[in-house]
């Protein structure tokens, strides 16, 4: 990376990335027990619904939080931060990527590349899958939007990569999942109409709105291109751990390989470098990270 | 071939089959259940009726909501 000549030696980009990397090698065997967990708890929930040891509305509720947790285990796996280079445990990531995303009816190899592509293209009209979230006008019209699937239209990049050709790939071994994705229910329905209602499409729609209000919306709010710009600090009314620490997200795409659970401390570490970057809101990082508010931009 | 015919068909009559069997579905469950409809036996004419017909307005409008 080439360093511009207002950035002290101190600051520069290799001993940014030497901090965080120190931050990046820890095993997130927390981020794997909420993947696997909440799957495994959303698939007991049927057979309890079913024989009536469970109230489906009760499953609904449970069903509808297990959606929420079902995204983040799956980013982590994107990104390969299961297995951390070692090709040996790459499966991890896979299997983790998979199983996690079945309550949200994701087919993980789409998420996956996509969301490459928008580390890659942050903010960039054509280029970035999560653009229409990040630069929609109202909280309000991104909730419709994520509703009536008009955001997730991920076919329209096929086009716009065509000629990358592990994106291709990657997107038609992607096909036969999401058409299992969108057949299953249609099976399931016409046998347990309101347990699929309950237990899995409207759960999967509120995790959805849910992953894209506090996952693409907020944290590009109103931000541009460039490393230390595209993406914000913000606060909000819940404590961080209701919203994933997504007030956090900033260091994500500084740094994606650091494990999500470590990323406070890595904010507190790097908060010399953020502020020397001019990265907005940068001076008002707590020296310690709290529940919340992280700061008050 | 075979495959890219059936996503194309799937692409562009999605929202009418989803809302012929998914709403369809819902629909018959809810008036049989929940209404005074229930035991009548052409019930489910009315409800998958109602489903393809949301599901055709969607695919005309190109948006569910």
């Amino acid at each position: 990376m080439r360093e511009s000549p207002e950035i002290a030696a101190e600051f520069s980009f290799e001993k940014e990335k030497e901090i965080a990397k120190s931050f990046s090698q820890r095993f997130q065997w927390e981020m794997i027990l909420i993947g696997l967990g909440q799957a495994a708890i959303w698939l007991s929930l049927w057979p309890l619904v079913l024989n009536g040891s469970l109230d489906l509305w009760a499953g609904f509720l449970i069903a509808s939080l297990c959606a929420c947790f079902a995204y983040l285990p799956s980013h982590e796996a994107q990104h390969g931060n299961y297995s951390r280079g070692n090709p040996k445990l790459r499966w991890l990531d896979g299997l983790v990527g998979h199983i996690t995303l079945i309550t949200l009816k994701f087919p993980y190899h789409i998420l996956r590349i996509t969301h490459m592509k928008h580390h890659a293209y942050t903010n960039d009209p054509e280029k970035d899958p999560d653009y229409a979230n990040a630069h929609n006008t109202s909280v309000l019209k991104v909730i419709k939007n994520v509703l009536d699937g008009s955001t997730l239209q991920f076919d329209t990049y096929l086009e716009v990569f065509q000629n990358d050709k592990a994106f291709v790939k990657s997107f038609h071994q992607a096909i036969p999942i999401a058409l299992f994705y969108k057949a299953a229910p249609l099976v399931l329905v016409v046998i347990y109409p309101l347990e699929t209602l309950l237990l899995w499409w409207l759960p999967a729609k509120i995790g959805s709105v849910y992953t894209t209000v506090f996952f693409s919306y907020y944290p590009h709010l109103g931000t541009s291109t460039g490393r230390y710009q595209n993406t914000r600090f913000w606060s909000h009314w819940m404590p961080r751990f209701f919203n994933h620490s997504m007030q956090l997200h900033f260091i994500h795409h500084l740094h994606p390989g650091i494990g999500h659970y470590d990323e406070p401390k890595a904010i507190e570490a790097l908060k010399p470098f953020l502020i020397a970057r001019k990265v907005p809101g940068a001076e008002q990082i707590p020296d310690r990270v709290t529940n919340n508010p992280l700061i008050t931009i | 071939m075979l495959v890219e015919k059936f996503l194309n068909h799937i692409s562009n009559w999605g929202k009418c089959w989803f809302g012929l069997i998914f709403l369809g579905s819902i629909i018959n469950e809810i008036l049989e259940k929940f209404t005074i409809l229930s035991g009548s036996s052409y019930i489910w004419i009315l409800a998958f009726g109602s489903g393809a017909l949301i599901g055709l307005v969607a695919k005309i409008r190109g948006v569910w909501l």
